[in-house]
């Protein structure tokens, strides 16, 4: 038994300021080029990841629809599985450098999808993302491409979505720390012509 | 108004207190009487600030106000002291005034009087002091011009002869090798370890600027000369405590005289003169850099860490206790050009270890290197610079024990001190072996260090043989050399642990080669003809050893008439001793034995003088013995 009286740690909340874009596969050689001149570590390869994500969904009674996202990497079949809860996206106004939104990140072991099944959640969407990560200080850039599934829940029968790769540029930190948004825009800067980061409101995607 | 209630204000009626007394009595102030306190008001009054207007207004009201004044101050005698400056000074500036204005309308009507501007004399001109005046100007800005032209000519001759490299190719030289920024019209450079993984609070910014010094060397550039390295065209400015050059002396002390003298300063590094190439100027700050970090992570590591011998943190030396009376010490050796005279006087310390040293240096580059290199999470959306241990330990649901175990790490103090304490093991059983094997030449001990060894982990391969016969027995040990013990592996597989005591080393090789000397006189009698008829390496009768315990071996030779026992411990000689039947060629029958039979039975043992006999040692001795003992 832990001693009584020990309040328990409140998390804090944590929030990821976010800049996307894409590149055409002809040109992405380039820009990995680029990055792994301006990324910490250059002298080492950078790293490969192959991860597969599915995004679940379950509608409370207020009967707006609450989506987590659980991510395996499938090319480290040891590794902890990865649930994420991702906020609203604050896109504010011009002057805001990078869009921001809350996101509670937690590692869990490989049963994941069935716990998920069993509190009522169901599969929305699933994909499959393989690229290169890179890192900058606490800054997080991925280039990868985007599969789909042929066939539901086999992550080898893949299907990539477009001529072009993501790429994403992220800083998960606790909030209210904006100056780390100024230093994500003006590393997106650097990367100028070759890929324009932006702030991407998927809401306003949907309703396309 | 009938309601109005009459307010009044007073001061509270608690004097202020001035000061309380240990016994606790309370001094107050005396209170203010009303005058000191309309006197304190009064100097409260800044009459310094009125201006021009209100001095005019307080022209035309200062008959009134004198007369009230005046009045006040019959009332109030006291008073009049801060008022009566007051009183005067308005007093002489309405004075003043009123002269100034009658003067000025007299002056107006010029009936009476005429304003002319006043004929002066013109001063004296002194001549001299003028000239030398100019004279010093003209000198000084002859001084500025010729200055400038001096520094043109400078610039303009480096594009000619090259002999000053031109600064901007070697401030881009620096630009390659050196972390540059350019500041506003500065250029600053950063020499700290920050862009691999330091976290030291201290910044390593230095300032990079032109170099002013004359080009003296163009003329003695002749062709044939020898080469005079070029002066460089950029000068650095290191910040002060930067300057110069360190390294930390690691030093491992047997005496407790010198213990964390605590102002250390070694001879051994050359200082950077202040007119060295910037190359080795910022190298050496870059070096001082380092080695503070180094340090004062070794110094907080020090004060933390509970040993029962608590380590000593004084100036800037650290001592920690390795063995009883044997001691590690540190120190931050950090030289500049001005204390290069004081350095050569020293005498020489103890020798620095710089196998230690180094240890030290790559236990701060893998830390640096750590801080940079973190695992990326897989899957990429995870927790960036989490150790792999913390990401599965909420999965895999590890409890409080094992999440403690996993994040405990030494110290780097605890490493450095533990391989220090390998060092010394090491070294102290190398001349365990070394003495031993002088000293005693029969067997011979061969020791043969591994080659291969860890900071921490080395071992030692011991042959103990008898010059001439090692084909026939040879006596293994392995000895392993640990942080504070030895284990040794016998011949026979039995593992022993030994502590760090010399003593109990030397020990163990003393017992080996007893028994190896009995073990190879058992192989020698077998090559001999002859026969083993007993051994034990635990010999139970006898004098008692000081230490271990004797071995022996009975062997009969191939008839049986012969018998020779052998008994040898750790600290006694060889004993060697033969009986023979039949015991003697002569038979004197007495009253006891009578008949010469009973000759035939072994006789008594007599001891062998070894050191008379004949042999280079002890086996060739008893290979001698036991040949003429050989009857055929």
């Amino acid at each position: 038994m832990e001693p009584t009286g020990r309040r328990p740690v409140s998390a804090v909340p944590q929030q990821e300021y976010l800049l996307q874009g894409s590149i055409m596969d002809n040109s992405c050689e380039v820009l990995l080029h680029r990055l792994r001149g301006l990324c910490d570590n250059s002298e080492l390869t950078p790293e490969n990841f192959n991860d597969y994500e599915m995004a679940y969904q379950i509608r409370g009674p207020t009967g707006t629809p609450l989506v987590l996202r659980a991510r395996q990497a499938l090319d480290y079949p040891g590794n902890p599985w990865h649930l994420r809860y991702i906020g609203q996206p604050e896109v504010g106004d011009k002057n805001r450098p990078t869009l921001v939104r809350s996101s509670i990140d937690v590692s869990t072991s490989k049963n994941l999808v069935q716990f998920l099944t069993e509190l009522g959640f169901r599969l929305e969407s699933e994909f499959v993302l393989k690229g290169q990560v890179f890192r900058k200080g606490r800054m997080k850039i991925i280039v990868a491409k985007v599969y789909q599934l042929l066939q539901q829940g086999n992550p080898k029968n893949l299907e990539p979505i477009s001529q072009s790769h993501l790429v994403e540029l992220s800083v998960v930190a606790p909030s209210g720390q904006d100056a780390l948004a100024d230093e994500v825009k003006s590393f997106a800067e650097q990367l100028k012509p070759l890929v324009q980061l932006e702030k991407i409101d998927h809401r306003r995607l949907q309703h396309i | 108004m009938a309601l109005s209630v009459n307010v009044s204000v007073e001061a509270a009626q608690e004097y202020q207190v001035q000061e309380i007394t240990y016994d606790g009595q309370e001094i107050y102030t005396q209170p203010l009487s009303m005058s000191e306190n309309l006197t304190k008001l009064a100097h409260k009054i800044d009459f310094g600030k009125v201006d021009d207007d209100d001095s005019q207004d307080h022209l035309e009201s200062t008959p009134n106000f004198c007369g009230e004044e005046q009045k006040e101050l019959v009332t109030f005698q006291p008073s009049l002291w801060p008022w009566d400056s007051v009183r005067t000074k308005l007093r002489s500036a309405l004075t003043e005034i009123s002269v100034l204005v009658d003067v000025l309308n007299i002056a107006k009507e010029k009936r009476y009087m005429v304003l002319d501007p006043v004929s002066q004399d013109p001063p004296e001109v002194k001549n001299v002091a003028i000239l030398v005046a100019k004279k010093k100007g003209l000198v000084s800005a002859a001084a500025i011009i010729q200055k400038g032209a001096e520094r043109l000519r400078i610039s303009q001759a480096e594009g000619k002869n090259r002999s000053l490299s031109d600064f901007h190719l070697e401030l881009l030289n620096m630009r390659q090798k050196w972390r540059l920024r350019k500041q506003g019209s500065l250029i600053l450079g950063d020499l700290s370890y920050r862009s691999v993984g330091s976290r030291f609070w201290q910044n390593g910014t230095y300032e990079v600027t032109k170099s002013e010094q004359p080009n003296t060397t163009v003329t003695s550039l002749s062709p044939g000369g020898p080469q005079v390295p070029r002066p460089s065209a950029l000068k650095v400015t290191l910040p002060s405590e930067l300057e110069g050059n360190s390294y930390i002396h690691v030093v491992i002390q047997k005496d407790t005289e010198t213990i964390a003298a605590g102002d250390f300063t070694s001879p051994f590094i050359s200082p950077i003169h202040s007119d060295s190439h910037w190359m080795n100027k910022l190298e050496g700050a870059q070096n001082v850099l380092f080695c503070k970090e180094l340090f004062s992570q070794l110094a907080r590591e020090a004060v933390q860490l509970q040993p029962s011998i608590p380590n000593l943190v004084v100036g800037n030396q650290i001592t920690a206790s390795l063995f009883p009376g044997v001691q590690l010490c540190f120190s931050l050796c950090h030289l500049t050009a001005q204390d290069k005279s004081k350095a050569t006087i020293l005498p020489a310390p103890l020798e620095n270890k710089a196998v230690l040293e180094h240890s030290l240096y790559q236990l701060l580059r893998e830390h640096h290197h750590q801080n940079i290199h973190l695992p990326t999470p897989h899957p990429v959306t995870g927790t960036l610079g989490v150790s792999k241990r913390r990401q599965i330990a909420g999965p895999e649901a590890l409890d409080r024990h094992t999440l403690m175990e996993s994040c405990k790490t030494n110290t780097w103090l605890e490493q450095i001190i533990e391989q220090t304490q390998h060092t010394i093991l090491r070294l102290r059983t190398m001349y365990i072996i070394d003495t031993y094997a002088s000293e005693n030449k029969d067997p011979l001990i061969v020791a043969h260090w591994a080659s291969l060894s860890s900071p921490t982990c080395s071992s030692v391969k011991i042959n103990i043989m008898t010059h001439g016969y090692e084909t026939i027995y040879r006596t293994p040990l392995v000895i392993h050399v640990e942080r504070k013990t030895l284990k040794a592996v016998c011949r026979d597989g039995r593992v022993m642990n030994l502590s760090y005591e010399p003593q109990e080393l030397t020990y163990l090789l003393m017992s080996q080669v007893s028994q190896h000397q009995v073990n190879a006189v058992q192989c020698l009698a077998k090559v001999m003809g002859w026969k083993v008829l007993s051994s034990s390496s635990h010999v139970g009768v006898g004098p008692v050893e000081p230490i271990g315990n004797a071995s022996s071996v009975v062997m009969a030779s191939s008839t049986g008439d012969r018998v020779i026992a052998i008994r040898c411990g750790p600290q006694t000689d060889i004993q060697v001793s033969v009986s023979s039947s039949p015991q003697e060629q002569d038979f004197y029958p007495s009253t006891l034995v009578r008949d010469r039979k009973w000759q035939n039975l072994s006789g008594s043992f007599r001891e062998v003088a070894l050191e008379k006999m004949e042999g280079k040692n002890f086996l060739n001795k008893m290979e001698n013995l036991m040949a003429c003992l050989t009857t055929c």
